[in-house]
């Protein structure tokens, strides 16, 4: 067994690159028979499901009563009562875009010159060696948020699935990040003034364009520079979309009156507004919960870090859910270890919040805020998928298995060789067991 | 009081010096000499008042809270031995553990029923900034780093401890009742670390654990070569970091020979001069005199083979090598030469010199005879959850091959830890005699789901997850969450006390809980 594990995590790890041929791999058809299905969605949990999955997607999910006699698959799994869930989907950290911290020239999450249409989806790596270790704590996707420049406005997020593959990236430029709250230099009302004054003008511009838009049609486009002068700017393009609804706009902030004022944009230009740490948010929660406002925060942040973040508990997050607010739950740190958000979710738990809600909070709410084809295990989803060896919050538990795209993937790292490594019984240095 | 000398027995036998003299216990002998005439001594020699060194001119003023003797009965106890027992009840008489076993007697002890929870030893933490780098983060509270000087020996952060940091409330709930406050590690020699109690105190010294010696806080690596070498100071490089070590170490057993001589001169009845005093020195001879112990910052396998090396070149014990990513290494290196190493379960990857984690680094160590393996925190997140800390350890490297229980992983956030810091004799262990330092938990602590519900530390309870009497909070929270509307009834009560200033009775008068007690935990 430790052979096997030591020829695919060197087949995985040190020959990543080798990967790149597999890519294509077509999925076959799998069958995950009797097991405990959290599904996230209307069914809930079945008991002795099976779940279809082929050509990366699932094809069916049956409850105990339904399995067909035959179920034609290329491979059945019994999974012997286990849980099966969705794959989780981390959010706020720099998956691929890092190596080592302090490492500068492993960096790419950050650049002094970013502004709104900053894409630092083409600086994914693929082959970083965080991703195989991230799939150890059940995570199949992840939402990059990078840091971005030093305006308001720093940049856009993008999603990726951890199959390792060059083909990663599920969607880039999807959600417009903005950090407000406090400052070390000025004051935060300049920087809630220039995310205002922006969508104003771009509001402006837009009506204007439109306007012209219309007239053009009326006179055929007689005049060829005014027809060039109207065609929008990258960034004028990326806050038409956020007007538009098609972006969400990220909005860090913590203190009540940021999310307070944050609301009240919202509001004003029917953005699809998802507040990002909102540390102070339970001194609001029932206007969050009025404005249907997603909440990404860490599960286990509860120490007044500044004056902005004064009511931090554990259990906020319980609070904000009975509140009715829709909250993912976020990363406590960075990139390296991110495979913890089930901790932190069980963490949640232990502080009040219902376990399914949890589980959403870590699947389907990101899933929905997204727009991403997973995240539930429902027919016509993405096969990304769980198998649990028991409770996946419980830190005795572990990943015994999993799927991106219906592919199974590998669950070793990196950390396994050094592991195996040094614990391997030689007289010869370590350096030649391999 | 001068402190008590590094339990050195524990330290393997390599080291040969023995260490029984302080400068206090020359002055007594130079008394003794003195009045038996000095035979040895120049005659007519008149002394002048010997010169000696006051260790401890910030003592401990810590008292242990109100406590009543009780029996916790019918509870899985971790005893920190490496052993556990089932349905078992501890005895608490006068602060210390006065039994542990089965269906024991209560006598006078109030006798509490714990059906369903687990005890173990009050959890210890080797390595915190809470007080130096408190919550919330503000320039004005950043006091743990010294960055003036790659030796800041002379720095001690009990001089930086802010006690109203709202994190040792925090880490009070998750079961902390001992912890190390360290300096940073920008520099190679940074200061003095204290080992505090974790009781709600006014004033360091209120918390200062009195039998724990200092703590010399040392840092490989990275962080020294990059604070200094960009100022263009030594060390740029880590051979600039060994030099510096060893130009430092060089002064110091001067510095102790000096006063060794003056000592020995003086109990001779000579009038010898007193070494000039240097502070920076006297924190180093304290480690070469074994009174202070060396947590060392060390990450690597080959740097922390080179500062046990360099402790054998000056006579001192290399100590403690914290955030030891790469113990695993040299597992047998450290367990043969008696260094603990204290590590995280699974940080990694912020530093190259964090790159090679694996997550069974203190189980690799561990399982090595005689070894010294523990689970520190460096974090105020972290320490607040060391049980799931270690609870990882455990489970994973179970996965691999080892097959480690509960009362073999509780030592590394107890017994170990206390090892440590040299405080062993006095807590870290269930047992007859130490101090009674003790965590009720809700459920295996080993568990995502464990919640400590009470914690006791001297025999007196300092936090109960049920009770809001014993949630005690910092005076930077508090008054935080009032409301600023004045309610009806307060209203009535500021007219009524027409002759006192309306402020003070109003303010009196608003005593209702804050609208939202969401620092309040909320229960399963």
């Amino acid at each position: 067994m430790k052979n096997i594990q030591l020829i695919t995590s060197l087949r995985y790890v040190l020959f990543g690159a080798l990967a790149l041929t597999t890519s294509a791999v077509q999925a076959e058809k799998i069958a995950i028979t009797n097991a405990t299905v959290y599904t996230v969605a209307e069914q809930g949990v079945l008991l002795q499901a099976t779940v279809v999955i082929e050509g990366g997607k699932i094809t069916a999910v049956y409850s105990k009563d339904d399995v067909p006699d035959s179920l034609n698959a290329d491979t059945i799994i019994d999974a012997k009562g286990r849980i099966l869930t969705p794959g989780f989907i981390a959010t706020k950290n720099l998956l691929g875009l890092v190596e080592v911290g302090a490492v500068s020239a492993t960096r790419d999450g950050s650049d002094k010159k970013a502004d709104l249409t900053f894409d630092a989806s083409l600086a994914f790596n693929p082959k970083s060696s965080l991703i195989p270790y991230a799939r150890k704590g059940g995570i199949t996707s992840n939402l990059v948020m990078p840091h971005g420049g030093e305006k308001v406005f720093t940049g856009q997020s993008f999603v990726v699935n951890l199959s390792g593959e060059f083909d990663s990236v599920i969607v880039s430029q999807n959600a417009v990040i903005v950090s407000l709250g406090s400052t070390r230099k000025g004051s935060r009302a300049v920087k809630l003034q220039t995310l205002s004054n922006e969508l104003e003008d771009a509001q402006k511009s837009l009506a204007k364009a439109e306007k012209a838009k219309a007239k053009k049609k009326k006179s055929q486009g007689k005049d060829k520079e005014e027809k060039e002068a109207k065609t929008p700017s990258r960034a004028e393009q990326v806050m038409y979309a956020l007007l538009s609804g098609e972006k969400p706009l990220l909005a860090y902030a913590d203190r009540a009156t940021d999310i307070l004022a944050l609301l009240k944009i919202k509001q004003k230009y029917n953005l699809d507004l998802i507040l990002v740490g909102a540390s102070d948010a339970v001194l609001v929660s029932e206007e969050i919960a009025k404005a249907k406002v997603t909440v990404m925060m860490s599960a286990i942040d509860n120490l007044p870090t500044s004056f902005d973040s004064l009511h931090t508990s554990l259990a906020n997050v319980a609070i904000l859910s009975k509140a009715g607010v829709t909250v993912i739950i976020t990363n406590s740190g960075e990139s390296h270890n991110i495979n913890q958000l089930r901790f932190d979710a069980g963490v949640a738990i232990a502080n009040g919040l219902a376990e399914t809600t949890a589980l959403a909070a870590i699947t389907a709410n990101v899933a929905d805020s997204f727009n991403l084809n997973s995240g539930r295990i429902v027919v016509g989803k993405n096969a990304d998928l769980v198998l649990w060896s028991s409770d996946p919050f419980e830190i005795s538990t572990k990943v015994d298995a999993m799927w991106i795209n219906g592919n199974a993937m590998s669950l070793t790292s990196r950390q396994d060789a050094l592991r195996q490594r040094y614990t391997a019984d030689t007289n010869m240095p370590r350096a030649y067991t391999k | 009081m001068p402190k008590k000398s590094l339990p050195r027995s524990f330290f393997n036998g390599k080291f040969t010096k023995k260490i029984t003299d302080n400068k206090s216990m020359f002055t007594l002998l130079a008394t003794s000499m003195l009045s038996l005439g000095l035979t040895a001594c120049l005659p007519n020699e008149k002394q002048d008042a010997k010169v000696v060194i006051n260790k401890n001119p910030y003592p401990s003023t810590y008292q242990a809270l109100p406590a009543q003797s009780i029996l916790l009965t019918n509870a899985t106890i971790l005893t920190g031995t490496g052993e556990r027992l089932n349905d078992a009840d501890i005895l608490l008489v006068n602060g210390k553990v006065m039994q542990v076993g089965k269906d024991l007697l209560a006598g006078k002890a109030k006798v509490i029923d714990m059906t369903g929870k687990w005890i173990t030893p009050g959890i210890i933490d080797v390595h915190s900034h809470l007080g130096v780098y408190p919550n919330p983060q503000v320039e004005s509270h950043s006091d743990g780093n010294e960055m003036t000087s790659p030796n800041t020996s002379e720095v001690w952060a009990e001089h930086s401890v802010w006690p109203q940091d709202p994190a040792f409330e925090a880490a009070r709930a998750g079961g902390v009742t001992t912890l190390q406050i360290l300096p940073g590690s920008a520099n190679l020699f940074g200061g003095r670390g204290v080992t505090l109690r974790n009781v709600p105190s006014v004033t360091m010294q209120g918390m200062k654990f009195a039998e724990a010696p200092y703590g010399l806080k040392m840092a490989c690596g990275e962080n020294p070569k990059r604070v200094y070498g960009s100022r263009k100071v030594l060390p740029s490089t880590r051979m600039g970091n060994v030099a510096g070590y060893r130009s430092a170490w060089l002064a110091a057993t001067e510095y102790q020979r000096a006063w060794d001589k003056y000592d020995s001169d003086y109990s001779a009845g000579k009038n010898p001069k007193a070494p000039k005093r240097d502070l920076e020195l006297d924190t180093l001879m304290g480690v070469l005199d074994g009174e202070i112990l060396i947590h060392n910052h060390c990450y690597k396998a080959e740097e922390m083979a080179v500062m046990i090396d360099l402790g054998n070149e000056f006579n001192y014990h290399s100590g403690t090598f914290h955030h030891a990513i790469e113990a695993y290494k040299i597992a047998d290196l450290l367990a043969a030469n008696g260094n603990c190493a204290a590590m995280w379960p699974d940080w990694w990857g912020f530093k190259m010199e964090a790159f090679d984690m694996v997550e069974e680094n203190v189980a690799i160590v561990d399982a090595v005879k005689n070894s010294c393996a523990v689970v520190h925190s460096d974090s105020s997140t972290t320490i607040q959850r060391l049980n799931q800390e270690a609870a990882k350890v455990m489970y994973r490297a179970n996965e691999h091959g080892f097959a480690l229980k509960e009362e073999d992983a509780i030592k590394w956030i107890t017994a170990n830890a206390a090892k440590s810091l040299g405080i062993d004799d006095e807590v870290g262990s269930l047992v007859v005699g130490k101090k009674a330092d003790v965590v009720v938990w809700s459920t295996n602590p080993f568990s995502v789901y464990a919640q400590a519900e009470q914690v006791f530390i001297d025999g007196a309870k300092v936090y109960d997850r049920f009770d809001d009497k014993y949630q005690a909070k910092s005076d930077f929270l508090l008054g935080q969450t009032l409301d600023s509307y004045v309610d009806s009834d307060a209203s009535k009560a500021a007219n009524k006390a027409s002759t006192e200033p309306v402020n003070s009775s109003v303010n009196n008068s608003v005593n209702k809980p804050a609208s939202k007690p969401v620092t309040k935990p909320v229960t399963k």
